[in-house]
């Protein structure tokens, strides 16, 4: 490893936020124990039953959601059509997409009183009841979300495939099922343990849409229950039980998910095909995606059909929406910029260094978040405040900018840590005989190359931050709410028409930042250049 | 250092806290569920009122997630909670409400309340009341039905839409009621039940909101709720079911925190809910009935409301002894 330019800096700056993000972690699960110990009776809840429960929801989604991707990235892949580079986009936003916003849809659409229902019951005279509540509701909402995730990184694996492959594949005249098990299912079957381990995780922590459509202590999340251990029982000791237990099982998918390829988060445009099937392949083809498109724009449609109506005037009529507004984009800006930060120094640090063991450990701090979801952090952070006698809404913003900063930090470090190795591996010469600095290094050579990808970073921590409502969900007020959490509170009053306008606006300002901010960021960095 | 964060908290916080009012009004931070706080609920009407009659002083009606989330909530801040008073306990809640040590005297005299039963609490005080019952239209269900073993023998597609008995007062009540009724076969219902559950929300309001909306054919609520659509929107569809087995009555009630910072206030809200004038903004905006003899000022539709032949009772005691199984139950058998 010679090449690499000798930047001791970087590597400290590394190393001590690994450490002070493992330490802040560990603070966290500290104030948790103590709490658990200081006089909490006995817990009643039943751990087997929920992780069991749990279990089989993940699993379900886990599952239906491969093979909504595959099958949806085999028919994107094949068809050629007017509008085909905006579907994939949209597909390509499920990662950002709220979790609320979607189960909101999907009450629109799927409810007794839906769109569904009612044109069933129009057209038909029969009642299909209600499937947006329980277990198929999450369902739904899952598979809407991770089964897109996972046709776009599919996708991406089979638009990858060597025009070479294809070409002797074509000149064999292989038919469109020969095709895809000689040529598209060895592509495939490498993403696909990495990619089921990481939707396994987030159905495993799903908190807004178990927490709107689970119809209450019928399906829950561990997540879920810990929230309402702590906001409904006041049983600290039974959420701590639940948040050990979230943690074992999370840091035992990750470390077999670690040792699986990692998940890219950035793509570039998929190239539309040459070489498409004919006949009944195509026909199927075009009924999956017509099927998937309308499956996943629906309730989105509904989301703005439902939000742009009624409740909009009324909802920007009030204060409080501005407040809230103001704290989420402050929130979104800040936390994104945090994670910007960390990311960078983690990703420059871990670049610099050779050493082996050095690397994973400033990978980690990436990967702990992901063991202690937002709520058990939030839950940590809520403690941990009320040990040190300062009042919960003093904190609150900071630790909701701390966390969302966190749970951004491993799609952080997976969009800019690949490409800044890349540079490090690829120019680490020419930087050496330059004798450049790190600081002209990272001006002169790294920032033009990666404005894409920091546009990129900076829209998913915004975005994520922006639908957050595990964090928040322990520590908002009446004074401090953003949207996703004002939008909670509308749903479980009486103010659905103000639930949907503020839907709407989420969704807006998600696919909004998601398209345009690594737009703008590449031609800032262009102008660098 | 220090006085950097302190600085830096400082301008955070207040870039996020919605304007403060000067600090010699003296504050009354009140946590209630967000029902009562809603511009239609009392929460509005009782600011108004009782910032006339204090002698300069501002009330803050602050929203928990639900009525029993107010008190998880101050369980959860401990001291450093700025509530001085939670209004929305029920007496169901109310003993484990006791039990945190965390509420002070109302040192009222109480003697003067109309309400079924003589009020001893020494720590809360009631200010509405009814008997719980679910709500149907006469336009979907025109045969409600007359007994929790007929809603379980109705076809699946029967939907009911009830509360979570951890967070809302509402829950809790139903599975007192149906442990009041049923004794030891309590699971037996709620195993019956299960299948025409559509969800168990966390408070009222969520659920009222869906059988409105026409997501459930039933959502429980009170026997009174029928008043608000036929006082305000000269809608008579709406009725309360009569259950044979009889019906539990809710007392619904507001206490002070010890660790208030204007405790002297805080009682003095508390005689202000209680008396006439208080009492007078409850009946039409949170659809109770009052805990004192309005005579007229109670709109005559509350006295044509049908109300339960009988009420089931059942003593604190036995609360605080079964409560928490009987709540256990309930979980296990919608699981």
């Amino acid at each position: 490893m010679l090449t690499l330019p000798h930047r001791p800096i970087r590597i400290a700056v590394a190393i001590t936020l690994a450490v002070a993000i493992t330490a802040l972690i560990a603070l966290v699960l500290w104030s948790i124990l103590t709490a658990a110990s200081g006089g909490a009776t006995g817990s009643r809840i039943d751990i087997p039953h929920l992780l069991r429960m749990t279990s089989i929801q993940a699993g379900l989604t886990t599952v239906l959601s491969i093979t909504v991707g595959i099958a949806l990235a085999w028919a994107l892949n094949r068809l050629r059509f007017p509008g085909r580079d905006l579907v994939v986009g949209l597909f390509a936003s499920a990662i950002v997409t709220p979790g609320m916003v979607v189960a909101f849809g999907l009450l629109s659409i799927w409810g007794r009183n839906g769109w569904i229902n009612q044109a069933s019951e129009a057209w038909f005279g029969i009642s299909i009841g209600s499937p947006a509540y329980g277990l198929s509701g999450i369902l739904l909402a899952h598979v809407v979300l991770d089964g897109a995730l996972a046709a776009r990184i599919m996708l991406a694996r089979l638009d990858a495939i060597p025009t070479g492959r294809l070409k002797t594949g074509q000149s064999l005249g292989l038919s469109a099922f020969q095709r895809f098990a000689i040529i598209d299912w060895p592509a495939l079957r490498g993403t696909i343990p990495g990619l089921a381990a990481i939707i396994f995780l987030l159905a495993f922590t799903s908190f807004p849409i178990v927490l709107l459509l689970g119809g209450g202590p019928a399906n829950q999340t561990l997540e879920v229950a810990i929230y309402a251990a702590v906001r409904q029982d006041f049983d600290l000791a039974g959420a701590v039980l639940l948040a050990a237990t979230q943690i074992a099982v999370c840091s035992l998918v990750i470390l077999a998910a670690s040792a699986l390829a990692p998940i890219p988060t950035n793509f570039g445009a998929s190239t539309p095909p040459r070489w498409r099937d004919r006949g009944p392949a195509r026909s199927l083809q075009a009924l999956v995606l017509l099927g998937c498109t309308i499956g996943f724009l629906l309730p989105l449609t509904a989301v703005l059909v439902d939000g742009v109506g009624a409740g909009m005037g009324r909802v920007v009529a009030q204060p409080a929406f501005w407040w809230a507004a103001a704290s989420s984009l402050v929130i979104g800006t800040t936390s994104a910029l945090l994670t910007l930060l960390l990311a960078l120094a983690l990703a420059l640090g871990r670049g610099a260094t050779g050493s082996g063991t050095l690397r994973t450990l400033l990978g980690m701090p990436a990967f702990a978040y992901l063991a202690v979801p937002a709520v058990v952090l939030s839950l940590g952070f809520f403690l941990l405040v009320r040990t040190l006698g300062i009042a919960p809404s003093t904190a609150a913003p900071f630790v909701v900018i701390l966390g969302n900063s966190l749970l951004a930090l491993p799609f952080a470090m997976a969009t800019l840590g690949p490409p800044l190795e890349a540079i490090a591996r690829t120019r680490g010469k020419l930087i050496r005989s330059l004798g450049l600095s790190g600081w002209r290094q990272f001006a002169l050579v790294e920032y033009p190359l990666l404005g894409r990808d920091i546009g990129v970073m900076l829209a998913l921590a915004f975005c994520f931050s922006l639908g957050d409502l595990g964090v928040i969900a322990l520590f908002g007020t009446q004074d401090f709410q953003t949207l996703p959490l004002m939008m909670f509170r509308a749903l479980g009053s009486y103010r659905n028409n103000d639930a949907a306008a503020i839907a709407a606006i989420l969704l807006i300002g998600t696919i909004a930042a998601f398209v345009g901010l690594p737009k703008l960021f590449e031609r800032i960095a262009d102008a660098a250049r | 250092m220090v006085k950097f964060t302190r600085l830096a908290l400082a301008v955070l916080s207040g870039l996020f806290v919605a304007p403060a009012f000067a600090e010699e009004v003296p504050i009354l931070r009140i946590y209630t569920y967000d029902g009562f706080a809603a511009e239609w609920g009392p929460g509005p009407g009782l600011k108004a009122g009782f910032e006339a009659i204090c002698g300069g002083c501002f009330v803050e009606f602050i929203a928990a997630d639900s009525s029993i989330g107010t008190l998880r909530r101050v369980q959860l801040e401990g001291d450093t909670t700025e509530a001085d008073l939670i209004v929305g306990l029920d007496t169901a809640i109310a003993g484990e409400a006791r039990a945190t040590g965390l509420f002070a005297d109302h040192e009222l005299d109480l003697s003067g309340l109309s309400l079924p039963g003589e009020w001893t609490d020494t720590q809360f005080v009631p200010f509405d009341y009814a008997h719980f019952a679910f709500v149907y239209d006469t336009d979907t269900v025109p045969n409600p039905p007359k007994s929790f073993e007929e809603l379980i023998a109705l076809p699946d597609d029967f939907k009911i839409v009830v509360q979570d008995p951890r967070s809302a007062t509402p829950g809790l009540g139903l599975v007192l009621w149906i442990a009041a009724a049923y004794g030891d076969r309590a699971p037996e219902i709620w195993a019956g039940l299960k299948p025409h559950i559509l969800t168990v929300t966390r408070e009222w309001s969520e659920s009222y909101n869906l059988f409105l909306e026409g997501e459930a054919d039933m959502a429980l609520s009170y026997s009174t709720s029928p008043a608000y659509h036929i006082i305000s929107e000269g809608d008579d569809t709406i009725k309360a079911a009569l259950f044979e087995e009889g019906h539990l009555a809710q007392t619904e009630v507001a206490g002070v925190l010890k660790s208030s910072h204007a405790p002297a206030l805080a009682q003095k809200f508390l005689a202000y809910l209680t008396s006439p004038e208080g009492q007078k903004q409850i009946p039409s905006t949170n659809w109770m009935f009052p805990v004192i003899d309005l005579g007229a000022d109670l709109d005559p539709t509350f006295a044509t409301l049908p109300q339960p032949e009988k009420t089931l009772v059942l003593s604190d005691d036995d609360i605080a002894a079964n409560g928490q199984r009987w709540v256990d139950e309930m979980l296990a058998a919608v699981q």
